[in-house]
């Protein structure tokens, strides 16, 4: 028979101030593995959220990003006519060429420069991203040496403002518009014309292909078409797995949250452990008064894990506000597959709170453990006679 | 009534000690804090062990109430052997047969009166209505069922130990031990007290043994046991 | 009995929480060692002198626009170089690497290369091998030990970046470099599998001197200004430096987070003190009581507490010493750090928080006793 589950609670509430330190050390261990997984989290999210599940990506075989990926003229004309390419009622097939180049860029107030990734689309190219919406200004105007940046880039980079203009290459480019990638990938592009990106940057190939398919079974039969046929040296699959694959920018992060969390939860374990001692300490006539009572050494145990992960508990929900606190900031770092500034917001997603949890009442229940059974195993007569 | 009727039909004595023996190992030394031992007590008794310290009186008691175990020689608690249970099977029949009051009332600070008094019986199949009954008999007996929502440090001392008898009592349990009950408490407090003990004894039937070494709590007893140096002196 | 004497009895006494106590103050100083160890790799690359002498040249567009060949006729021309070489990062996966290589490769010309690897020790035939076979490369010692691979063996790429996927023959192995990972291989292979573009990836340049390699990088930088491919030109270091100033807030995250690890470890490790001293509340009273004055207590809750932080410290500040010196660390962390080095600043860093560790340790219970009567401790026996 178990002890009242409010004893445990109780005693745990009562002695909030001895045991103050080690609840916040809890938190803070939850805290920095919610908040580095979150960040993890976010990456994945924004590259996952990316794409629309219809369009096939082309790129060429072996490149891991689009920005390095190198499609000859060739290859377009030979690929545009494929019958399982859907056309517009004008019969122009809908398939885009892009151009991708990465420029280094300073940031606002002198902080050093990074690399950011220029778009050269075409107006099919836009069609078939509709998650790109203007929020500020207007499109570029093709032809002209014009470029609509992510509204969230523009926060980061120098001379992203409307009607500012930089320097790249021989060009001198003008900022007209913001836009707004809805959460994807794309909030961490720049656009501008194709035909414009590919003069300013004396690029005679392509990066990548976007097209829409005729429906479901000519995308299917595209991609075989396109991996299979010996001419190409590309790679075809949809546009959604291509940027749901684009995830190892976060696993670094998230290895680094994994490490940290587990050197410091060896850490918060002795922290519970200590409390723990103190208070079974503390309290071992009162311990050896329910054994006198007929409570059980099972029941004893019990009722001090019950105590300790319920502790450990209360720093886990501290630690989880902490890093929810962070949910929906806005940040950027590099990213290893484009190699350019990517912007991401912070996921703290249920999931990550469960497990936050849970690792905060692994690290209470292991702390307590100690203390408990030593507690249980005091003969009796031990534990009465104690002060 | 009950209590005298089950006195008279009981033949055999509620305890049995025989050869009791406790030597304990301190550091190199032994110490001998039993040395044979036999004592029988019968029912309804409310027997007083007296005895200066260190003359082993808590030490019997401990024994006869499972918490201690002797190095050799028996106790029989109405038939049962308790040297010869073990850990688990000890705590058991500790819950049911037994109902135990410290020096220092040892009451669970977190835990109101009433939850204190209901501790016990969590351990027991009692339904919850069941157990509020009884708590709330075994609370009213001891005159302090005005006071059940009250936490122990809420409470004076006396009224602290009497929430203990509660306890103690709530399972109604054939023997009620007792540890120099009134050795915290001041001279008031202490007579409520064994008044309280002394009428479990006489009405209720219980067989109430206290370990005690002030001559007026033992004149409560209905007979009073010496221990001198692990021996009956008398 | 001395009162140092006093002082280690009473600290022995309950050896469980003391070792949990030093094991808690070992825990958190190894981590901070082993971040601070960590952030400096991948913040502060390896400066040694060749890496001041040499200088990156590359496109201003970015690292990833190609530069074009013929700038080479106008780069021999400046004054001050003593060596270049094209130097082409080919972005190449090792057979049965899928997303990621642990070495880089080079595509670069041999005969220019040798003057800007001057600390590489290659036995004299392996480089004249190497100057003869086109499709050779030399590879550094590390990746060679990695994978097992000796002279003669041949070694597979496919390339993220360019469209070419190039076989090498092994003829050399070099060490003594910065890091002896990376793969060098002839620059006219990649050309004529690519169709001669005519381009490269950047430029490698060797000043003649220190003093003069300021100068060099101006110079380079003046002369391509306002031609079709504007470049920029940097020190080796500033080129890595520039790396590290790309991944933007996630530094300064990892750094804020470095503080919050720590912080959250000493204040743990604070409590746990302060609760090591706390329960040896009744003594102190008693000391007081037999007439040890205010200042005395303090001495031994201080001692006590500073002795403990100290012995954490060189558990843990030493730990992450040996650790750090006999670990593989570039093969287990793939490639990522490469040295991983202890530096006695480091040490002084974590014997200092250690000492502010014992110290802050022992102010919550002085403070304690300080305010506590003789009787009011005394009370406490209960």
């Amino acid at each position: 028979m178990a002890l009242p589950v409010r004893y445990s609670f109780r005693n745990a509430l009562v002695r909030w101030r001895s045991t103050l330190a080690t609840v916040l050390g809890i938190a803070l261990v939850v805290f920095v593995f919610v908040l580095l997984q979150s960040l993890a989290a976010g990456i994945e999210k924004s590259s996952g959220n990316t794409g629309d599940p219809r369009n096939i990506l082309v790129v060429r075989k072996g490149a891991t990003a689009e920005s390095a990926s190198l499609i000859s003229r060739e290859n377009f004309r030979q690929i545009q006519y494929f019958e399982e390419i859907a056309r517009t009622e004008r019969g122009e097939p809908i398939i885009s060429a892009d151009v991708l180049v990465l420029i280094n860029l300073p940031r606002r107030n002198n902080g050093g420069e990074a690399n950011v990734l220029l778009r050269g689309v075409t107006p099919r190219g836009m069609e078939l991203r509709p998650q790109v919406t203007l929020v500020a200004g207007r499109w570029f105007t093709p032809g002209k040496r014009e470029v609509v940046v992510s509204a969230k880039l523009a926060r980061r980079f120098a001379n992203f403002d409307l009607g500012e203009s930089f320097k790249s290459g021989t060009a001198q480019l003008t900022v007209v518009g913001w836009l707004d990638g809805g959460g994807s990938a794309f909030d961490s592009e720049c656009w501008l014309d194709a035909d414009e990106a590919r003069a300013i940057f004396e690029r005679d190939m392509y990066s990548s292909f976007l097209i829409r398919p005729k429906d479901e079974v000519a995308g299917t039969n595209l991609i075989a078409r396109i991996e299979n046929d010996r001419r190409f040296k590309l790679k075809a699959e949809k546009e959604v797995e291509y940027y749901r694959k684009q995830t190892m920018t976060a696993a670094p992060i998230k290895w680094l949250g994994g490490f940290l969390a587990v050197m410091m939860s060896v850490g918060a374990v002795f922290a519970a452990m200590n409390t723990m001692y103190a208070a079974v300490g503390a309290r071992t006539r009162e311990i050896g008064t329910l054994r006198v009572l007929g409570f059980r050494r099972r029941a004893v145990v019990v009722a001090l894990l019950i105590e300790g992960g319920f502790l450990a508990f209360l720093g886990g929900v501290l630690g989880c506000a902490l890093a929810f606190y962070w949910n929906g900031y806005t940040t950027a770092t590099l990213g290893f597959e484009t190699f350019s500034e990517i912007v991401f917001q912070f996921r703290v997603t249920p999931l990550l709170v469960i497990e936050g949890l849970v690792f905060a009442v692994i690290v209470g229940v292991i702390g307590t453990l100690l203390p408990a059974v030593r507690a249980s195993r005091l003969p009796v007569i031990v534990a009465l006679k104690s002060v | 009534m009950i209590g005298r009727f089950m006195a008279a039909e009981a033949e055999e004595p509620i305890v049995q000690i025989r050869e009791l023996f406790k030597v304990y190992q301190q550091g190199e030394i032994n110490v001998t804090a039993l040395n044979g031992i036999s004592l029988d007590i019968t029912r309804g008794e409310f027997l007083t062990l007296m005895g200066p310290s260190g003359s082993g009186k808590s030490t019997l008691l401990h024994i006869i109430a499972g918490v201690d175990r002797p190095t050799s020689g028996s106790c029989h608690v109405q038939g049962i052997d308790v040297t010869a249970l073990n850990e688990s099977e000890l705590a058991d029949w500790r819950n049911h047969n037994v109902g135990f009051v410290f020096q220092t009332f040892n009451l669970i600070p977190v835990l109101t009166a009433y939850e204190n008094v209901e501790l016990p019986l969590l351990l027991t199949r009692l339904s919850s209505g069941e157990r509020r009954r009884q708590v709330q008999t075994a609370l009213e007996l001891v005159g302090l069922a005005d006071r059940q929502h009250h936490l122990p440090r809420q409470l004076s001392g006396g009224q602290e130990q009497r929430v203990a008898i509660a306890r103690a009592l709530v399972t109604d349990p054939s023997l009620i031990v007792a540890d120099e009950p009134t050795g915290n408490l001041d001279s008031h407090s202490a007579q409520d007290v064994l008044t309280i003990l002394q009428s479990l004894s006489r009405s209720a039937g219980k067989t109430v043994i206290m370990v005690t070494h002030d001559p007026k709590a033992a004149a409560y007893g209905s007979r009073s046991v010496h221990l001198e140096k692990g021996e009956l002196s008398n | 009995m001395t009162l140092t004497g006093f002082i280690a009895k009473n600290a022995l006494r309950n050896k469980r929480r003391l070792s949990l106590s030093v094991t808690s103050v070992a825990v958190s100083l190894f981590l901070l060692v082993v971040l601070q160890v960590a952030l400096r790799e991948l913040t502060n690359p390896i400066n040694d002198e060749g890496s001041s002498l040499r200088i990156i040249v590359r496109n201003k567009v970015s690292l990833a626009q190609p530069l074009p060949a013929r700038q080479l006729q106008v780069l021999e021309r400046i004054p001050g170089i003593a060596a270049i070489t094209p130097f082409t990062f080919y972005g190449g996966l090792y057979k049965g690497d899928e997303k990621f290589t642990s070495f880089a490769q080079f595509a670069v010309d041999p005969a220019r290369t040798l003057p800007l690897i001057t600390d590489a020790k290659v036995p004299r035939e392996q480089l004249e091998a190497w100057l003869a076979d086109r499709t050779s490369c030399i590879v550094g010692k590390m990746t060679a030990d990695r994978y097992g691979l000796k002279i003669g063996d041949r070694m597979q790429f496919t390339s993220q970046l360019y469209p070419a996927d190039l076989e090498f023959k092994i003829v050399g192995i070099y060490e003594g470099t910065a890091d002896d990972r990376n793969v060098f291989f002839h620059h006219k292979y990649l050309d004529e599998s690519l169709g001669n573009p005519g381009t490269v990836g950047t430029w490698w340049v060797r000043a003649a001197s220190i003093e003069e390699a300021p100068l060099v990088t101006a110079r380079i930088n003046q002369a391509f200004a306002n031609s079709s491919a504007e470049v920029r030109a940097e020190s080796e270091r500033a080129f890595v430096l520039g790396f590290v100033s790309m991944w933007g807030n996630i530094q300064t995250l990892i750094g804020g987070i470095s503080v919050v690890v720590v912080f959250a470890l000493l204040l743990v490790t604070v409590s746990t003190m302060s609760m090591a001293i706390r329960e040896r509340f009744r003594e102190l009273a008693i000391l007081k009581a037999i007439g040890f004055r205010r200042r005395e207590l303090f001495a031994f809750i201080l001692a006590e507490s500073f002795g403990l932080a100290m012995l954490g410290g060189v558990l843990g500040v030493g730990g992450a010493y040996l650790l750090c010196n006999s670990l593989d660390i570039q093969k287990l962390s793939n490639g990522l750090f490469l040295l991983f080095e202890v530096t006695p600043r480091m040490v002084g860093f974590g014997f200092s928080v250690a000492a502010l560790l014992g110290v802050l340790a022992a102010a919550a219970p002085m403070m304690t006793v300080a305010r506590t009567s003789v009787v009011e401790g005394l009370k406490t026996l209960d």
